[in-house]
């Protein structure tokens, strides 16, 4: 969330020393490494099962953009995603080169989106869920059976790109979209798109006299999660090279919410990790298919129905989420990323005494006594520390001699 | 001289309460106005319709001579109508520069669409966003807080946040609500001395919502007197002060309680 | 024949109205939309079917009753476990928590068991009698009936009983109410153990008109009764009544005349339905506020 990153980047006070530095380089390039290695290292079913978690976790991001930075909830993704992936397959099938059907996916998808957005214009909270809702019903039921569109039953082709036919190709090119889509939300976050949907979601009025125009960002949050959406959609359908209407029902969507849910609304590292969980889940659960039978209830006609039991763990671990863990995976991962930022593993500020070096903590050291009870005595406002001209340091140490009177004696942290 | 905001039979009902009939107000340039009332007298509504948040049954709001009464919130913040809250803007879970870099909004240079795809000049700019945010956590003292999550600081240290956002919007005249709230007599009389320099460095004519009594004598050129949605009297705030109806209406909150 | 629609539609709208009635429920009693209604009614009708027809195969009437003590189990739980550590945060979270619940339900027995359709008995036998061209059995005169004594008995319950105050003091000001010696606690499983109560007979009412699948009424039932409610007024308990019946009939409608050429008439129709009735009054037909 927007706390994880204020404390993570207010936590980069002081560069690390070499040897840090180092550290956390090694640590970075491992990672990228690894994920760079895994269709080429897994066997092509797997690398296929992998490519499943990579298309997952681009719907997170899409689903991120309303649920964490908007604040709004979207219980009918899969209209937007079936909407890109049907979209793509007739493009490609009137012979629309795929490099182009992908981006037009994606607009299709944004348009669909933007219709809800018209609509969230309006009516909101609970209500928008349901509407929502009704919206993923009317494309699966209605707009997903029109014959003409889908091919209904016999479901609608959808090849590979010609240069990416083999599985381990095909998610080297799902993994650069997912690259692309995760510096988008790096930067969406850091400039004033984002910080305008943030703004909407924290108080709409309070946005709005602060210069946010309300209803043109809402809309644009809403088109961009659909933009991402029909994207996901379209690398879906070539990936599993034949889709059809039952690819898109209510339970994808709903597993997709928890999954971004789980994996900590705002943090693309969480709803990543989140995503690779939920798609990768039934290979695990076969793997260790043999161990589970030893327990009393699991007997062997169950490994048919394991992928079933994906939406079940899913559901425990939103319930979990959201009782214990509010912040999801994203909250859990919170040191490792301030680490690799370049801050210190530890919550500086659970552990303050590394952060002595600041003026204004030194003075709210535990135990040292309270000022006397202001009449305004401690307190030099900012008037006066801007006439009667002192340096910065005087006058921030003055706010902080102010901000001390005013507070809960004694309390050297949050 | 020239008004800069002027007000005229403003008036808003909420089902069947009328919270405003037939307010007329005008707040010439770089006057510092002071709006003052019993509580639910609708002070904060009266701002309310007048930044467009809510729309008035009757009345006309002018800024500049042009009518600005239909015309959405965002669009008179860019006109240069900035505002504060009484409970405040400011977004608990953001840093103090971050809740300044939303409030700047208006005058970014770049499209949400160049933010996103991190077309090079946006890099630039964000720099001078921060410069410009920088500059005001100076003037108000706030440098020290800058990365500080809001909702670790103190009530009065947000307000001055809050005044700090509102200053961000770049504005040519100020709706305070309440800017005093939760300080005492002394942070009080200096934020008036805050107010003067900010009309003299910054030419800003300023409209607040006061109930601090000695504030308002001693910092507003004019005041109006609103009372059960209609303007009781206005004047000199010297006149105000003494007039019987002002007095019976504040009864109990003469010493400038809240 | 449009009359035959129309009656069809009231039939379907019986069942729609009993869940919307526990949807209501909740909403009045926590302010929350409950995603777990429909499951409430199949963990009902599964119960009693696994009763009934495994070893050592109860009669049906227990069967029955030991599946609607099965769903008010449930219900409770779910109050304790998900619903009350959630009863501070935002609505929308316990809306998602609900669906989370609901999800988790149905593909536990989709687990437990196969996806296959599954009969329940039907109340009073299978003969079929003619009204108006359509098809009634006795099953549908007792829905109609529940639906009737249990609508009267909650807007007694809510109006008379000193209970039924309580219930509602309690969603309105919770503070308030604890101050005034409610047990907020007792009152919020009441209302949960009463919804899954309502569900489950809701549940059992339906089951034996077809077959029944895991996760049935939520994936039939569930989405129309949330219009109804919201056609009738989330707040208001005889609204959820006309409501449900009203959707019953509107959604027979389109299904039923909506030409072939465009499928999903039926999910047209409640689309369109929402939209219009929160766009235009958003409190509903007989609600006071949305």
């Amino acid at each position: 969330m927007a706390t994880s990153t204020a404390e993570a980047t207010a936590a980069v006070r002081r560069r690390p020393a070499a040897g840090g530095l180092a550290a956390r380089g090694a640590v970075a390039s491992v990672l990228v490494i690894v994920v760079l290695l895994i269709p080429v290292v897994l066997p092509s079913f797997r690398a296929s099962q992998a490519t499943r978690a990579v298309i997952f976790a681009i719907i997170g991001l899409s689903l991120n953009v309303l649920l964490g930075h908007l604040g709004q909830i979207s219980l009918g993704h899969q209209a937007f995603v079936g909407m890109g992936a049907f979209a793509s397959g007739l493009m490609v099938g009137k012979g629309i080169p795929f490099f182009l059907a992908l981006p037009l996916a994606g607009v299709i998808g944004a348009l669909a989106a933007a219709i809800l957005g018209l609509v969230a214009l309006r009516i909101r909270g609970l209500y928008l869920a349901l509407v929502t809702l009704a919206f993923g019903f009317v494309a699966e039921e209605s707009i997903f059976n029109v014959n003409a569109l889908t091919r209904g039953g016999e479901g609608m082709p959808a090849p590979r790109p010609p240069g990416f036919l083999s599985d381990p190709a095909y998610m080297y090119l799902c993994l650069i979209v997912l690259a692309v889509v995760l510096l988008m939300d790096w930067r969406l976050v850091k400039t004033k798109g984002g910080r305008a949907i943030m703004a909407i979601r924290h108080d709409e009025r309070v946005a709005a006299t602060l210069g946010v125009n309300v209803t043109f960002y809402k809309l644009f949050a809403f088109m961009l999660s659909g933009f991402l959406a029909g994207i996901a959609g379209s690398l879906f359908a070539h990936w599993i090279t034949n889709i059809a209407t039952n690819d898109f029902v209510l339970d994808l969507a709903l597993v997709w919410v928890f999954m971004t849910v789980v994996g900590g609304l705002g943090s693309r590292a969480g709803i990543v990790i989140a995503a690779t969980f939920f798609a990768l889940l039934p290979i695990l659960l076969e793997a260790i298919f043999p161990l589970l039978q030893l327990l009393p209830f699991i007997n062997a006609d169950m490994q048919g129905r394991l992928p079933r039991i994906v939406p079940v763990i899913g559901a425990l671990l939103l319930v979990l989420t959201l009782t214990l863990y509010p912040g999801g995976i994203g909250q859990q991962l919170l040191p490792i990323r301030r680490w690799l930022a370049g801050g210190p593993f530890r919550d500086p500020l659970k552990h303050g005494r590394k952060h002595a070096s600041r003026p204004a903590k030194r003075r709210r050291r535990r135990g040292s006594p309270p000022t006397p009870a202001g009449d305004g005595a401690a307190t030099t406002t900012p008037t006066e520390a801007i006439v009667d001209a002192p340096g910065p340091a005087e006058a921030a140490s003055a706010v902080a001699e102010a901000a001390r009177a005013t507070r809960p004696t004694g309390d050297g942290g949050a | 001289m020239a008004q800069l905001l002027e007000v005229r039979n403003l008036s808003i009902r909420f089902g069947g309460l009328q919270a405003l009939q037939g307010v007329d107000l005008d707040v010439g340039e770089w006057e510092i106005v002071g709006l003052i009332g019993p509580n639910g007298a609708g002070k904060t509504t009266f701002f309310n319709c007048v930044t467009g948040i809510y729309r008035p049954n009757t009345g006309t709001v002018k800024y500049r001579g042009r009518d600005i009464t239909k015309l959405p919130t965002h669009r008179k913040v860019r006109l240069g109508m900035g505002r504060t809250w009484q409970n405040l803007g400011v977004s608990r879970d953001l840093t103090v520069l971050q809740n300044l870099l939303i409030a700047q909004h208006a005058s970014v240079r770049y499209g949400p669409l160049a933010g996103l795809f991190g077309a090079p000049g946006t890099f630039a700019e964000e720099r001078n966003l921060r410069r410009d945010a920088d500059e005001i956590l100076d003037f108000l003292g706030l440098r020290e807080v800058r990365d500080e999550v809001a909702a670790n600081l103190p009530y009065g240290t947000l307000k001055l946040v809050d005044l700090g956002m509102a200053l961000a919007t770049d504005p040519e005249i100020l709706l305070l609500d309440e800017p005093t709230s939760g300080m005492g007599p002394d942070e009080a009389h200096k934020l008036g001395d805050t107010l003067r320099f900010l009309r003299e460095s910054l030419d800003l004519t300023i409209l607040m919502i006061e109930h601090h009594v000695p504030l308002v004598v001693g910092v507003c050129d004019y005041v109006y007197v609103l009372n059960f949605g209609q303007i009781l009297t206005r004047g000199e705030p010297q006149e105000v002060q003494r007039h019987p109806e002002v007095v019976a209406a504040y009864l109990g909150d003469q010493d400038g309680a809240a | 024949m449009i009359f035959t629609s129309i009656l069809n539609g009231l039939i379907t709208g019986t069942i729609y109205g009993l869940v919307a009635l526990g949807l209501v429920l909740v909403y009045k009693g926590a302010r929350v939309f409950n995603f777990a209604q429909g499951e409430f009614g199949t963990v009902a009708v599964f119960v009693a079917w696994i009763l009934h027809t495994e070893p050592p195969g109860l009669p049906m009437l227990v069967a029955l009753l030991l599946g609607l003590a099965a769903a008010t189990l449930m219900g409770l739980l779910v109050e304790r476990v998900v619903v009350r550590p959630l009863s501070q945060k935002p609505r929308v979270i316990l809306l998602v928590a609900t669906a989370g619940v609901a999800v988790g339900s149905i593909y536990l027995q989709l687990l437990l068991g196969e996806a296959e359709a599954r009969v329940l008995p039907r109340l009073g036998g299978d003969r079929v009698f003619f009204v108006l061209n359509a098809a009634l059995i006795w099953q549908n005169i007792i829905m109609i009936l529940a639906l009737v004594v249990i609508g009267v008995a909650l807007y007694l319950f809510f109006s008379r009983t000193a209970l039924g105050l309580a219930v509602l003091a309690s969603s309105q000001d919770n503070l308030a109410s604890q101050l005034s010696g409610v047990s907020t606690r007792r009152v919020s499983s009441l209302v949960w153990g009463l919804a899954a109560f309502l569900g489950g007979m809701a549940g059992l009412l339906q089951a034996p008109l077809s077959v029944f699948t895991p996760g049935f009424m939520t994936t039939t039932v569930l989405f129309p009764a949330f219009t109804g409610a919201v056609l009738g007024g989330m707040t208001s308990l005889p609204g959820a009544f006309v409501g449900g019946l009203g959707v019953g009939v509107l959604s027979q409608l389109g299904a039923d005349y909506i030409p072939e050429t465009i499928p999903g008439g039926r999910e047209l129709v409640l689309f369109a339905l929402l939209l219009l009735v929160l766009s235009v009054r958003p409190q509903g037909l007989l609600g006071k506020e949305a």
